[in-house]
């Protein structure tokens, strides 16, 4: 059941790992960016058209729930953009990275999983070099607390497992059922409207609020904004809610995608 | 003599082809009406038992669908074998399709990193070899050209070019090479001719019986996942033959 090879410890499969994480995402971006003027920046563009129209829209009737302030409805509907649209476009592109890559896989002996690890990747790097420092200087501003722009990368942190699991489940499911996007097309999209990101939960009546407790998203994107628009100290509680479901759904992926793996190859 | 690889008692399963659903909504539907019915599966590769040495020219011959290249694969490490153990000695090279792993979008030299390292180099690596990479497969003016640009001579030239210069252990062909012009085949056959040469241990599949009888020493006969016969190149070239003609004979 076992191939050995002379030179196989795992330090030296670590580094190729790694070797192989740094080429695929270099070539995503490179792809994905090739001969666009705003390059990277893109990817704000979305976050940013969006929070502008629903500001637009729903910022005069719901802004009673944040202090009276439209700027506060703005932020927090911002924070929940970035966190959802980091969620729908590395889950979906880690949905079709095995199958993308098939032909590959049947050439080059390659460790299946780091499709979907490389296509999360490219996204954070998306995400450190876009979102994040417009989140930093957030923090900074309303918090005036240095503590809090240290406490920022937990919650997201808890937010890359989250997506990390997902995007394992999903590839592999991906391989066997081929009308896999539809459905999960439809689950993002309930999810962005399930999740509150343009409207307070607040708003929503005692027999319907249960549900958002089913939300995986939702103590990622509390967590963030307690951080980041609060103005108080990071409340630990919070964030040990986001990473505990960040690492449940880790580990529901990783599981799947390994049970799974030895299967995978005949399908692809 | 040391061996570089050895199979022993290696099968193979796999699931077959029709019985690909690949639709969630029908699985649903199935399981639902209880008719879902677990995935058949077929014996690819039967017992497979041999060992290579270090240096030997091993030919792989059989008809279509012997499992030839399923055996090529389950040797790479792509496929694990159901049962059975597979031991390779030393760094392989796969040269199954020139350029199948290239990305059209990128660049020549970003391909190049990108392809090396796929094979099991640094990128360090590639970079200092990416030079004489471009210098064999004569495209030192389309360093930075996308490869979606490039001719399919050209991207076969550079699939050459980068999976030969890594020097492997063990070198992979699945089907005799023909690659570009007429120039450029020469000097694919030097490269080919200088591995031989070398110690290097190269297993080929190919439907070329000539090839195999004069290039390899050792062939190996494949039937329908079954090691028929594994000897001397010619000898077992012409038990194939025999066997072929035999079954001729059977079906008239």
């Amino acid at each position: 059941m076992d191939i050995t090879l002379k030179n196989s410890s795992a330090l030296l499969q670590a580094q190729r790992y790694w070797e192989l994480i740094q080429v695929l995402v270099t070539r995503n971006l490179k792809v994905r960016y090739r001969g666009s003027f705003l390059g990277m920046y893109w990817s704000l563009l979305n976050p940013l058209v969006l929070t502008g129209l629903y500001a637009a829209i729903f910022g005069t009737a719901f802004s009673r729930y944040y202090n009276n302030s439209i700027p506060k409805y703005v932020l927090a509907v911002f924070t929940g953009l970035i966190i959802l649209n980091f969620f729908s476009s590395s889950t979906m592109q880690a949905l079709s990275s095995v199958v993308g890559n098939g032909a590959l896989l049947n050439k080059i002996r390659i460790p299946i999983s780091i499709f979907p690890v490389s296509m999360i990747a490219a996204n954070i790097f998306q995400f450190i070099s876009g979102a994040l420092p417009l989140l930093a200087v957030v923090t900074l501003i309303t918090s005036k607390n240095i503590l809090n722009v240290l406490a920022l990368p937990l919650p997201l942190l808890a937010l890359v497992m989250f997506c990390m699991g997902v995007g394992f489940l999903v590839s592999a499911l991906y391989v066997s059922f081929r009308d896999l996007p539809y459905f999960y097309e439809l689950i993002i999209f309930v999810l962005s409207i399930g999740t509150p990101i343009f409207y307070p939960p607040d708003i929503l009546p005692a027999k319907v609020k249960p549900f958002l407790l089913l939300n995986p998203l939702l103590p990622v994107i509390e967590s963030i904004r307690q951080i980041a628009l609060s103005g108080n100290s990071p409340d630990f509680y919070l964030i040990g809610n986001a990473c505990i479901g960040g690492i449940v759904m880790l580990l529901i992926g990783l599981g799947f995608f390994r049970w799974r793996q030895a299967q995978l190859m005949d399908l692809l | 003599m040391t061996e570089a690889i050895q199979l022993n008692k290696v099968s193979l399963l796999r699931r077959t082809q029709e019985e690909f659903s690949y639709d969630l909504k029908k699985t649903i539907l199935s399981f639902i009406e209880g008719k879902y019915k677990a995935p058949t599966k077929k014996l690819t590769l039967d017992q497979v038992d041999f060992t290579i040495n270090v240096g030997e020219k091993v030919g792989i011959i059989g008809a279509n669908g012997s499992g030839k290249s399923t055996l090529l694969k389950v040797i790479s490490g792509i496929l694990q074998p159901s049962s059975g153990q597979v031991k390779v000695r030393g760094k392989i090279a796969p040269l199954i399709e020139l350029g199948a792993g290239f990305d059209p979008e990128i660049s020549v030299r970003d391909n190049i990193i990108f392809y090396g390292v796929l094979l099991g180099f640094s990128r360090k690596e590639m970079k200092e070899k990416s030079h004489s990479i471009l210098e064999f497969a004569e495209l030192e003016d389309y360093t930075l050209t996308p490869v979606k640009a490039l001719s399919s001579g050209m991207i076969s030239r550079l699939g050459f070019a980068i999976a030969t210069d890594v020097q492997p252990d063990i070198l992979i062909l699945d089907e005799v090479l023909s690659v570009g012009d007429e120039s450029f085949k020469n000097k694919c056959k030097q490269r080919i001719e200088k591995f031989w040469d070398a110690n290097a241990t190269v297993l080929v599949v190919s439907h070329d019986l000539n090839f195999v009888k004069e290039s390899c020493e050792r062939g190996v006969w494949l039937d329908r996942g079954r090691v028929k016969f594994i000897g001397e190149a010619s000898e077992t070239v012409s038990n194939y033959l025999e066997g072929l003609k035999q079954n001729q004979y059977l079906s008239i």
